[in-house]
């Protein structure tokens, strides 16, 4: 079957494994955080204290489950809006099923899960069946579930007085490490094998990339983009669960601003809005990113409030260096190691004798 | 003795350490239709590019109506009339034709107000010219693929285009429009206008060029009347080597019936009542113009839109096709039309896009094995002669033919009984056409069973066993593959054959 | 023309339904003071949707104008605490707002960026860089800012008669403005319009200066009906614009859209609270009924439309 035409050999283009290495967004966002864990260190008292390192993960489990599981969501090229108006809704169920129904914390915790994944199929059905675009749907459901939760509680209602064994799960340790840093742990090694060593990982950056061409290659597109929003849905549930413990109150306003954290730290991690390139680590190295910086900054000026919103200022600034940085140096490796004429990815349309999109 | 309207000579441009051009001159006289011919990486979009401004040359000179001209923009170039009329028309989808042609034609400041009568009177009288049969109010969206090739005509013809180039422009069009094209053509050489035409169909070159100039490698093998030349003598120089047997034959006789389609027809998909029988080791060719429903019937044998009425049988077991996995798990593997946006994902390596249709059956487990994965990718890369740099190398960095081998690649892995093979050699360069060829000959040795769709006449006649054509979304005729072209044509066009 | 106007249509007749079931059940709607001022307080929204229906239109968004609201706001009250005349506060705020769109538009236009995220990043830094700036804390605005010194009810007619105004003006604009037909342009196909000689990025940067300065004049329409400038009161904006811009045609993917229909959403989408709180139903349903709405009318085009809006999944262009 060997052709008889001689081939001409086809050089690897000059890949400086350093360069390749620096223009990855992941390795400026460790580089960000290792910049920011020895300034901190430096400048503060006690950051590197185990007591604070605690305090830091404990307050990013539950943005970082969110982080984790709206990785898959937008390597399929989608975006999920709604999951921080998911936990408030879960919250909220949670608070009724505990303070008016009397339901046990671990049944009413598998209620607020597995109403976490019927929200989450409901987004998944919208932009599947009904080729609604996912920041539309979500923007919907983004609104109805708050609305819902609300409703439900009037505005202003909230639930308390949960028992202790609930709410170790919260604030205590469990091997020197805060319990819900266990379950970070383990979501993200979920995730991360789903989408790095799994056929639907491979299928999520396949329908990132081109979501006709997967299709036409027998992804079942449908099922997989349910799987990713689905299991959004489930871990915000699970984050609602965790927040109340921590917090000691399941409320309405659960979870507000959750999404857009939990954006930030996937694209800080280098996860292409666009879909198709990312990396379940990145988000990780993003949310601690954001974390530390939070933190930091908060032990160094005394007055929290003022640390609250520099940290969120930073973070925004920090979103946009990371992303300009990360398209110039892409730029700068691209240009350096080229060897075909155009640039093969946005060909121009003479630039390979094209075929036309069918028309039939 | 009145200067030529384009002259190019001794262009030189390098890419990093690629010559793509080599020292190339090139001339256009008015009231000409010049042919650019030359196989994929030979040169040709490197030049058009040069000639519209995109690339600065890093030497020689060109000159446009005797005139010198030094750093050459787009805009520049559009002023000094070149026009570019690409296979995908750069037109706005939801604003009508006549607002189209209005803004190519009008550079406006941003505060003045559309004149709408006028913009509308200037297409009609555009389009009018061409002969074109469109309505300015139509959204462009709503037109068809020649169509808007027209419209893109008009716009050429409006902004008072005296060198228009025109890159693989029958691509997609039918018998009609591509009758109509070139009258349109003729009409642009009548006024004095000249054309750079490209195209890999060396029957248009013959029936519109004047002069052909080849490339090859970078260079200017040689500029001739048309009519001084052979299809020989062309290819040869094409490709600089004889190329034997662009279309292998059979060998053995056809077995078993492995497809069977029975009045099959889908409304939504548009196929009326489809029968046709393929066989182990044979090919079946469709034939039929732009728009028969070739496309439409493989889409609805693969699943992607669902049959209604009739029955198909694999192997003699009656199926039902909901979906592409379906086709995929009964054996049926399709390669598509489009190759860039379904037959190959770019931005992914040569080896994922290779497993991508056989992600269940590779991986146990849905686990990924990477090692596996490499050795299966690599073993296609000899097989099917893929030149790349290895099987990590993204699908953008290929050239259209080893594109076009790795989609190909991507089916084979899957193990089908039956492979669909639509238009397998559009936009590839006549090696690698012959290359594809000959592995889809072989693969007949082997018991597959092929339905290729092809819209090149000497495709399916060289290679087919037998030939389906259809029309209207039926077949009007079932002919053996040593049939003749007129006979072919007849029964695309709906008459009678024998 | 039916099929070509369906969205508007069928907002109008939901509209219609509406007004008709409010005039039977609760005529108290319609009377004429609460009338009046319910209008005048949705007049900032609605200055901000024509901003947003360009830029959707542009294929591009902006989650940032609610922060950018605050802003702009509270730059206002400000100055006219200190003793501005109202010209100079609404150039200010204009000022401010261009400046905030200017930046988000170049990241977008000339750093390619994607508007979703550069916009999600400088929402939270405008929302948290004025919370650092007047910690929560309420301002008193002057006597001759209220109703822009006219008295209530002339006050009131006023910002109404200009809002209405300026969404005729910029209808008209958007059909027969060379400027209008390149947003469109740009929307459809940011190379073809290279080639027509637009220039997308110059496009692109515009439309997102025009949105801040839109959001400017909007924050002092807004502060000119209270006593005080709330930081916070430009929370929700950017939801209930985008809801409007999408329930009104507006196609997310670009290229298409009427200000008609946005206009005639957005109507649609503000009155259902207040029709609530006119059916005695709970007010806190409104979040609920607002997404609802957004849901069932891009369901409604999903289902209707013959070819794909969007390719399944794709969230931004």
């Amino acid at each position: 079957m060997k052709s008889e035409i001689p081939t001409p050999t086809i050089h690897r283009p000059e890949a400086c494994v350093l360069r390749a290495l620096l223009a990855r967004q992941e390795t400026i966002i460790f580089g960000v955080l290792v910049l920011e864990i020895l300034l901190f260190s430096a400048i503060g008292t006690n950051f590197l204290a185990p007591d604070n390192i605690r305090n830091i993960a404990r307050h990013s489990v539950e943005i970082g489950l969110l982080a984790l599981v709206m990785t898959p969501i937008i390597l399929t090229g989608g975006i999920d809006l709604s999951v921080g108006s998911m936990m408030g809704l879960c919250a909220v169920v949670f608070g009724m099923l505990w303070g008016e129904a009397h339901w046990p914390p671990w049944l009413a915790g598998c209620a607020a899960v597995t109403l976490g994944a019927a929200g989450g199929a409901m987004n998944a059905a919208l932009i599947t069946r009904l080729r609604m675009p996912p920041l539309i749907v979500t923007l919907g459901t983004f609104s109805l579930f708050r609305g819902l939760a609300e409703a439900l509680t009037g505005g202003s209602k909230s639930f308390t007085d949960f028992p202790d064994s609930f709410l170790s799960l919260g604030n205590s340790l469990a091997c020197g490490v805060p319990v819900q840093a266990w379950v970070l742990v383990g979501v993200f090694a979920i995730v991360w094998g789903l989408v790095h060593r799994t056929t639907a990982g491979r299928a999520f950056r396949a329908i990132g990339f081109a979501p006709e061409g997967a299709r036409y290659a027998g992804i079942p597109v449908g099922q997989r983009i349910a799987l990713a929003y689905t299991l959004a849905g489930m871990v915000a549930g699970l984050a609602a669960v965790i927040f109340i413990s921590r917090v000691g109150e399941a409320r309405a306003n659960a979870g507000t601003g959750y999404e857009l954290a939990a954006i930030t730290a996937v694209v800080l991690g280098g996860t292409s809005i666009f879909g198709g390139t990312g990396s379940v680590y990145g988000t990780l190295l993003g949310v601690a990113a954001v974390a530390v910086l939070s933190n930091g900054l908060s032990r160094i000026l005394s007055i929290s409030d003022i640390s609250r919103e520099l940290s969120g200022m930073l973070t925004g600034a920090l979103l946009l260096v990371a992303l300009a940085g990360g398209a110039l140096t892409k730029a700068w490796s691209e240009r350096a190691s080229r060897s075909k004429p155009a640039n093969p990815i946005k060909p121009e349309p003479a630039a390979d004798t094209e075929q036309p999109p069918s028309n039939r | 003795m009145t200067p030529d309207l384009l002259s190019l000579t001794g262009i030189i441009k390098s890419f990093g350490s690629v010559r793509a051009l080599k020292g190339v001159s090139f001339d256009l006289r008015a009231g000409e239709v010049h042919a650019l011919l030359g196989e994929n990486g030979a040169g040709k979009s490197t030049l058009i590019k040069v000639i519209t401004g995109a690339h600065q040359p890093d030497g020689g000179t060109l000159a446009v109506g005797g005139v010198a001209v030094a750093a050459l923009t787009p805009a520049r170039a559009r002023d000094l009339g070149i026009a570019c009329i690409y296979q995908q028309p750069a037109l706005f989808p939801y604003l009508s034709v006549a607002e189209n042609i209005g803004l190519r034609l009008k550079k406006s400041g941003p505060f003045s107000r559309t004149r709408w009568k006028e913009q509308r009177a200037c297409a009609k009288e555009l389009l009018e010219r061409i002969g074109a049969e469109i309505s300015p109010d139509a959204e462009v969206s709503e037109l068809s693929m020649p169509e808007q090739q027209l419209v893109e005509i008009a716009c050429a013809l409006g902004t008072g285009a005296r060198i228009v180039i025109m890159d693989e422009p029958t691509a997609s069009l039918t018998q009609k429009e591509q009758h109509l094209l070139f009258a349109v053509v003729r009409d642009l050489r009548a006024r004095g206008i000249g054309v750079i035409y490209i195209s890999h169909r060396l029957e248009e070159i013959f029936a519109l060029a004047d002069r052909v100039t080849i490339l090859r490698d970078g260079e200017s093998i040689g500029t001739n009347p048309v009519a001084d030349l052979n299809e020989a003598q062309l290819i040869r120089m094409m490709v600089g080597r004889e190329v034997s047997q662009i279309y292998p034959p059979s060998r053995s006789a056809p077995g078993d019936i492995v497809l069977s389609l029975k009045k099959l027809g889908s409304r939504a998909g548009g196929v009326r009542s489809v029968t046709l029988d393929v066989r182990a080791g044979e090919i079946v060719g469709l034939a039929g113009l732009v728009g028969a429903g070739r496309t439409e019937l493989a889409r609805v044998l693969f699943g992607i839109t669902p049959a209604d009425s009739g029955a198909i049988t694999l192997n003699g077991q009656p199926i039902a096709i909901r979906s592409p996995r379906d086709a995929v798990s009964h054996g049926i593997a399709y390669v598509p039309e489009d190759r860039r946006r379904h037959g190959i994902i770019l931005e992914m390596p040569i080896a994922h896009n290779i497993t991508l249709a056989i992600l269940r059956a590779f991986f146990p487990l849905t686990l990924l094995r990477d090692g596996a994965e490499t050795k299966l990718a690599q073993q296609f890369l000899f097989d099917l002669g893929i030149k790349a740099y290895g099987p990590d190398a993204p699908g953008a960095s290929l050239s259209g033919g080893n594109q076009q081998k790795v989609s190909v690649a991507r089916w084979l892995a899957t193990n089908p009984k039956l492979l669909i093979l639509d238009e397998p050699t559009q936009g590839v360069d006549i090696g690698a056409k012959a290359e594809i060829h000959k592995i889809i000959r072989d693969l007949t040795r082997d018991g597959l069973a092929v339905l290729m769709i092809s819209s090149d006449l000497p495709e399916i006649l060289g290679m087919s066993d037998r030939i389906g054509v259809m029309r209207g979304g039926t077949l009007t005729a079932v002919l053996d593959g040593k049939t003749d072209a007129h006979t072919v044509m007849s029964a695309a066009l709906g008459k009678e054959v024998a | 023309m039916i099929q070509k106007h369906f969205r508007e249509l069928s907002i109008a007749v939901a509209l219609a339904l509406l007004l008709v079931a409010l005039a039977v059940f609760a005529p108290n709607f319609f009377a004429l003071q609460p009338l009046l001022s319910r209008l005048t307080a949705q007049t900032p929204a609605l200055v901000a949707a024509i901003g947003m229906t360009l830029i959707i239109v542009s294929r591009q968004i902006d989650i940032s104008i609610g922060s950018q609201f605050g802003m702009c706001a509270v730059v206002a009250g400000v100055l006219a605490a200190k003793g501005v005349p109202l010209p100079g506060v609404l150039l200010a705020s204009i000022g401010a707002g261009a400046v905030m769109g200017a930046i988000n538009g170049a990241l977008v236009a000339w750093l390619r960026l994607p508007s979703i995220v550069v916009t999600l990043a400088t929402m939270v830094t405008w929302a948290e860089a004025l919370r650092l700036w007047q910690q929560g804390r309420l301002l008193d605005l002057p006597e001759q800012v209220k109703w822009l010194a006219l008295g209530q009810t002339v006050g009131q007619t006023t910002l109404v008669v200009f809002a209405a105004a300026l969404v005729i003006f910029a209808a008209w604009a958007m059909r027969n403005l060379a400027a209008g037909r390149h947003v469109f342009a740009v929307g459809n196909d940011a190379e073809a319009a290279r080639l027509a000689g637009i220039d997308p990025q110059r496009v692109t940067f515009g439309v997102f200066v025009l949105m801040g300065a839109l959001i400017g004049i909007a924050a002092v329409m807004s502060i000119a009906q209270s006593p005080q400038v709330q930081p916070t009161c430009g929370d929700g904006l950017e939801l209930k614009v985008i809801a409007a811009c999408v329930v009104g045609g507006v196609a997310v993917s670009g290229g298409r859209g009427s200000l008609l229909g946005v206009f005639l959403g957005f109507l649609l989408l503000a009155n259902v609270n207040p029709a609530l709180t006119h059916f005695h139903t709970q007010a806190y349903w409104e979040k609920a009924i607002q997404g609802l709405v957004i849901l069932l009318a891009v369901a409604a085009d999903g289902v209707r439309s013959k070819k794909a809006i969007n390719p399944v999944v794709s969230a931004v262009q």
